[in-house]
């Protein structure tokens, strides 16, 4: 009893620095926001905000243009994640492959994530235009009229969807390939000797096998496509065109840095947080069922 | 229980402490990483251009050297973009942090002047150092003078490239008949080789010259948006016709504006002073006159004037403020400006500097004076915020063709009050 005693309290001191940073580098800042929420904190009463309740949270739901950026946010995050799941699973599978040049390949297709995505989405930007983006002069050799990236809503939300996907699907890619590889090749033996194919084997070894390393990085993929402010920000340059196109994160992003309203912006951050917690509670409860 | 563990002794006392020494001084150590000693070094964040970057580097080398009694004391210069300055400014003031200057125009002083963020140059600097300045590039809220303006001007002119223009139009009826003549598409693929002109069509910075130029003019003397006017209709389906008559790229942002008349591909270009010496570098011949007088109405266009300015962070470390002091006086001060002015072509601030003859007598110069005089200040409430705001998604929608100019006037008008509405609860 006496040496669990001392067990424990040797992980307590181990456990202190990094338990002292957490509370300030995570849990003060998201307290502190959520008493944000409930002032009246904007350039007005930026040193003496006073609290008002719940009325930021109320104003939040009866604008109109939150159900617009919420819907486009839902429709940003699952294409974003289809995309990078199906392309980075693919190229994973292709290269687990003896291919000639394979390390050359991986090289190129982990190039994407390696880039900063500030340049990258800049670059994208540059790319998008109407009549010198090589996005439209590549269509025009093959016979595709030029598409109005900025001008028109639809295309001005895809442009960004395509950079999010060229970013992102490396690092499914990578994690997918280190998963291949750690599943043992006698399973793919004896599935053969049994007369399963491709497919079948496909499903019933690689993607349950790869399930325990592609669930965490489809969590964290969701976190951080939801999050994402710099591609939407940047590519669409603040929201190109006529302010449409917007998600959460840049709409709270203009709230708080353009128009001072803290306590508002604060406020859409905590339902953020929230939405992102039912989804990973979402993540959590489908790993738990599958594993049982 | 893990039986090798039973064999541990305990920890006596002196190993007990050996850990909390430990656990302190992680603690302490994380604690002073955010404490950093700024007794004795003067920060200036800016969003200068790159040209102005290399002059204030000269600037504060030759300060270091006039004044040996701030030998101990470092100046360092942080350069951000202007959104970025704005809201890393905001952060780090809010935490009693942040530079001890903040250098970019003056339309940003306003929210930080409300929100606390800045010391009144009166409180820093005797009147008689903000006397030497022309006023009319002071900005001034409730009263207070909140930064000293090294230039004046940051407005819009046209820019000719001379290898193409022969002589410049003063009036719209006969610049857009040029402007045509000057747009050649010489493969008849629908993209033309060399433009009439071009400029930035997606910001609102680029309309307001031509509401000047109809008769309107953005918000009214009580900081109350005035964009449901005939005017703003007449310079909406001004700029849309243009558009339409494809003299300007069907696209064109910033830099490609930028671009294509570095590369010689454009007859005109509206842009401002900080733009000049790098189509010089490009080596495009350019001369700099007024835009074009509007015919329709027989009014110049009236881009908006603004100084660029050093305001003082409320929040500076004490020791520094003598040092501060020095330092805004020689970055603002008349030497400076008229080597920024002779080197930048723009405009001094400093009375004294304005009267140099190497300003007074050059061509350049002289033109974007002209210009300026045709300009209006930029209100420097935050109320313009809401404003431009409001302008950009209807314009853009305007010359998208989404939108009529007598519709995008009154959706400005609304949504520039609703966001002032929402910004004042």
């Amino acid at each position: 009893m006496s040496a669990r005693r001392t067990q424990n309290r040797l992980a307590f001191w181990f456990l202190l620095p990094s338990a002292v940073v957490l509370l300030g580098v995570v849990a003060y800042p998201f307290f502190f926001n959520v008493y944000i929420s409930l002032t009246n904190w904007n350039m007005f009463h930026f040193r003496n905000p006073e609290i008002i309740g719940l009325t930021h949270y109320f104003r939040l739901f009866a604008e109109e243009d939150f159900y617009r950026i919420f819907g486009k946010t839902i429709a940003w995050t699952a294409i974003n994640l289809v995309f990078h799941f199906t392309l980075g699973l693919g190229a994973a599978l292709l290269l687990n492959r003896k291919l000639p040049g394979r390390n050359i390949y991986r090289a190129l297709l982990i190039l994407p994530w390696a880039m900063p995505q500030y340049i990258s989405a800049l670059t994208w930007r540059g790319m998008f235009n109407v009549e010198y983006g090589a996005v439209n002069l590549i269509l025009g050799k093959i016979g595709i009229g030029a598409v109005p990236w900025f001008t028109n809503e639809f295309w001005a939300f895809m442009a960004p969807v395509i950079t999010n996907i060229w970013l992102g699907f490396p690092f499914i890619m990578v994690i997918a390939l280190g998963g291949l590889q750690s599943i043992p090749k006698e399973l793919y033996e004896a599935a053969r000797i049994d007369g399963a194919g491709p497919v079948r084997q496909f499903y019933s070894i690689t993607l349950p096998m790869l399930k325990p390393v592609l669930l965490p990085a489809l969590v964290l993929g969701t976190i951080w496509t939801f999050n994402n402010l710099n591609v939407m920000w940047l590519v669409t340059d603040q929201g190109l065109p006529a302010d449409k196109t917007h998600i959460l994160v840049t709409y709270v992003y203009k709230a708080a840095f353009q128009y001072y309203r803290y306590g508002y912006a604060a406020a859409f951050s905590v339902f953020i947080f929230l939405v992102l917690v039912f989804i990973v509670k979402g993540y959590n409860r489908a790993a738990r069922e599958e594993a049982y | 229980m893990v039986p090798a563990m039973n064999k541990l002794p305990r920890p006596n006392i002196c190993r007990r402490s050996i850990f909390i020494l430990i656990v302190l001084s992680m603690i302490g150590g994380l604690l002073s990483c955010g404490r950093i000693d700024r007794s004795r070094s003067v920060i200036v964040w800016e969003q200068m251009d790159p040209q102005e970057q290399i002059f204030f580097d000269q600037h504060v080398a030759e300060f270091q050297l006039r004044h040996p009694e701030y030998a101990d004391f470092t100046i360092e210069r942080v350069h951000y973009r202007t959104e970025d300055l704005q809201t890393q400014f905001q952060t780090a003031a809010l935490a009693y942090g942040g530079p001890n200057l903040v250098y970019g125009p003056a339309d940003k002083i306003g929210p930080y002047s409300i929100m606390g963020l800045l010391m009144p140059v009166e409180e820093l600097l005797p009147q008689s150092e903000i006397d030497r300045f022309d006023q009319v590039a002071l900005p001034i809220l409730d009263g207070h003078v909140w930064g000293l303006p090294d230039q004046i001007g940051n407005h819009l002119t046209l820019v000719a490239n001379k290898g193409l223009v022969s002589e410049i139009a003063t009036d719209t009826d006969t610049w857009i008949k040029q402007l045509a003549e000057l747009t050649v598409d010489e493969d008849g693929d629908g993209r033309p080789e060399q433009y009439g002109l071009v400029f930035n069509l997606l910001e609102p910075f680029w309309l307001v010259p031509w509401l000047g130029g109809f008769g309107g003019w953005v918000m009214n003397d009580e900081s109350w948006p005035t964009l449901d006017s005939p005017a703003m209709v007449g310079a909406l389906t001004f700029l849309s016709d243009l558009k339409q008559s494809k003299v300007v790229p069907l696209e064109c942002d910033y830099p490609l504006a930028d671009t294509i008349f570095k590369e010689g591909r454009a007859a005109y270009i509206i842009n401002g002073p900080w733009s000049w010496e790098g189509y010089r570098s490009a080596g495009i011949d350019i001369q700099v006159a007024s835009i074009p007088l509007v015919s329709a109405t027989g009014l110049w266009p009236s881009p908006m004037t603004s100084a660029k300015c050093y305001s003082i962070n409320r929040y500076m470390d004490e020791a520094t403020r003598q040092c501060t002091a020095d330092l805004l006086k020689w970055l603002t001060g008349t030497e400076v400006q008229i080597a920024l002015a002779k080197g930048l072509s723009v405009q001094p601030s400093d009375l004294l500097a304005g009267q140099d003859p190497g300003i007074v007598n050059d061509e350049v110069q002289l033109a974007s004076r002209e210009q300026i005089a045709r300009g209006r200040l930029m209100p420097i409430v935050p109320e313009m915020r809401a404003v431009w705001d409001a302008m950009r998604p209807s314009y853009q929608s305007v010359m998208n063709g989404e939108l009529s100019p007598e519709d995008a006037a009154p959706a400005m008008q609304k949504r520039a009050t609703t966001m002032i509405e929402r910004m004042r609860e």
